[in-house]
């Protein structure tokens, strides 16, 4: 992360990033040009990683080999608002990952018990024969974050990286289901990908209420920041669910069923569950008395332009960015401290791209000599912040404190 | 009359796109590289049963990056849930030495 962040001391060059998506595509596939290994150690115990190329991605935090999980590295977010494709973290759940996709061939099945009229949609029809649609949203790993929890929970020890922003280009769901023409006693609405569970237990599926899965924002996208949908992010379609966490963003989405009941597979109970209160939180090393299942992100914000312990010059003007976003609500205002909370001012916030994407924010100061802990802080438009002090629950989902980053001015 | 020739023509114009989306047409196909990390060698009699009934399924990242505290029953709760969710054949006698090999060797019984 070191390295990345050296290279990286003006403004962000949008070329630059052109040029490196281009080159990526150029190198697709082919595991032997992986560039030699480089690892990383992200801070909690036992968090050394590898960083490793797999297809149509550039070198990215592995968290585990087979199936793919790459975190990205948090240098990545202060290129751009928009993550690219080639950088844009990856998360499997079971090793029956498809390797081969014909396009041309490919059908998604819209089925079940609460549909009068299931039929087959083709890729090429989707892509034609629908209105499409465009948004920017950041897709987030439920479990973003999930190595800095204290005490330590168990699961995928990820850092800050296992998240993005991206502009989806599909069809709204709901006019993919109307033409299945959904019954009255329609309840869910389930969502399943190519992947599969090497000896049959624990397929990867996912369900989301009739109401939500028909509410217009949810999409089956074919385009991801202009281009095809990386394969490892789910080429070709991928369900994109604005403002809630990845679990729900089914990739390589093969069948849509429509049925009168609530789903309870695996992936949606007892797995992906949170305490069922108001700040999906309980005590830490304690036990939740009832779940639900996972919903929307809580805010987040993050400097982005200075890493834990570096230096930078006293008595010079410092200008810091960073990012923010939350479940759509709308993020307004940001405010940042160099005295570890003590006080807080204003951030200035930038451009707009649209409520369910990072929002860019900056803040500028003269440091004096000596250690800083610098801390943000945002608001969304319905008043929701974030912790001051970290929430805990044992599935290590939802971090969303305010972040801390120590430098010293010298 | 009219109406007939067109849609035979408009078939004909779809027959010709389809012709051309099939020249077109490909497979992506991706090659992902070999695993990254391997099971820590041990004594343990679990060790060699790891490799059998574990990595078949997934990389040995999943034990090696969990957090050192991680209890016996955390082990054995995954063991269980790797045999009876996934079906991942583990046989019973299995599962008690994995699970003793797991926590001495990534969780809260290592080796000081």
């Amino acid at each position: 992360m070191t390295r990345d962040r050296s290279r990286r001391t003006g403004a962000p060059d949008p070329m630059r990033r052109r040029m490196l998506g281009a080159a990526a595509v150029g190198a697709l596939v082919s595991p032997a040009l992986a560039r030699a290994a480089d690892t990383v150690t992200l801070p909690f115990v036992n968090g050394e990683r590898r960083l490793a190329a797999y297809p149509e991605k550039r070198p990215l935090i592995v968290l585990t080999s087979r199936p793919p999980q790459l975190e990205t590295p948090f240098g990545v977010f202060d290129d751009g608002m928009i993550t690219p494709n080639d950088a844009f973290f990856v998360r499997y759940h079971n090793a029956g990952i498809p390797t081969t996709i014909d396009a041309d061939g490919y059908v998604i099945r819209i089925g079940g018990a609460s549909v009068d009229k299931p039929y087959e949609l083709k890729l090429a029809d989707l892509k034609t024969k629908f209105k499409s649609v465009e948004i920017v949203a950041v897709n987030q790993c439920s479990g973003n974050s999930r190595g800095m929890f204290n005490p330590r929970v168990t699961g995928g020890q990820l850092y800050n990286g296992a998240m993005g922003n991206a502009r989806w280009v599909g069809v709204p769901l709901k006019d993919i289901l109307a033409q299945a023409a959904p019954k009255a006693d329609a309840k869910q609405v389930t969502f399943n990908g190519l992947d599969t569970a090497i000896f049959g237990g624990g397929d990867f599926v996912k369900a989301l209420d009739i109401s939500h899965a028909m509410d217009g924002e949810v999409m089956v996208a074919y385009q991801m920041n202009g281009a095809d949908i990386p394969f490892l992010n789910g080429y070709p379609v991928k369900l994109v669910v604005p403002g809630y966490y990845g679990t729900y963003w089914v990739k390589h989405l093969s069948d849509i069923h429509v049925i009168p009941n609530e789903f309870d597979g695996f992936w949606m109970k007892p797995a992906y569950r949170v305490p069922d209160n108001a700040c999906a939180c309980v005590a830490p090393g304690t036990a939740p008395t009832a779940t639900r299942p996972i919903g929307r992100f809580t805010v987040r914000s993050f400097v982005t332009s200075l890493q834990n312990g570096a230096s930078v010059p006293a008595g010079v003007p410092l200008t810091v960015r960073g990012i923010a976003f939350d479940s759509g609500i709308g993020v307004n205002e940001v405010a940042w401290s160099a005295d570890g909370g003590a006080t807080w001012r204003e951030a200035k916030l930038g451009e707009d791209l649209g409520r369910y994407s990072f929002r860019p924010f900056t803040f500028g100061f003269v440091p004096a000599a000596g250690d800083l802990d610098i801390r943000v802080r945002a608001w969304n438009r319905a008043g929701e912040s974030q912790a001051l002090d970290a929430l805990w629950q044992p599935g290590g989902y939802m971090r969303n404190v305010v972040e801390s980053v120590k430098v010293r001015a010298a | 009359m009219k109406t007939s020739t067109l849609r035979i023509t408009a078939a004909a114009a779809a027959a010709l796109l389809a012709v051309s989306f099939a020249a077109l047409a490909y497979a992506k196909t991706i090659t992902l590289p070999p695993d990254g990390a391997q099971l820590k060698p041990s004594d343990l009699p679990g060790y060699a049963l790891a490799r059998k009934d574990c990595v078949v399924c997934h990389s040995a990242e999943y034990m090696l990056y969990q957090p050192p505290t991680a209890p016996r029953a955390y082990w054995e709760a995954m063991v269980k849930r790797m045999r009876d969710v996934f079906k991942a054949p583990v046989p019973e006698g299995d599962i008690a030495p994995i699970v003793d090999y797991l926590v001495k060797t990534y969780g809260n019984e290592q080796a000081k």
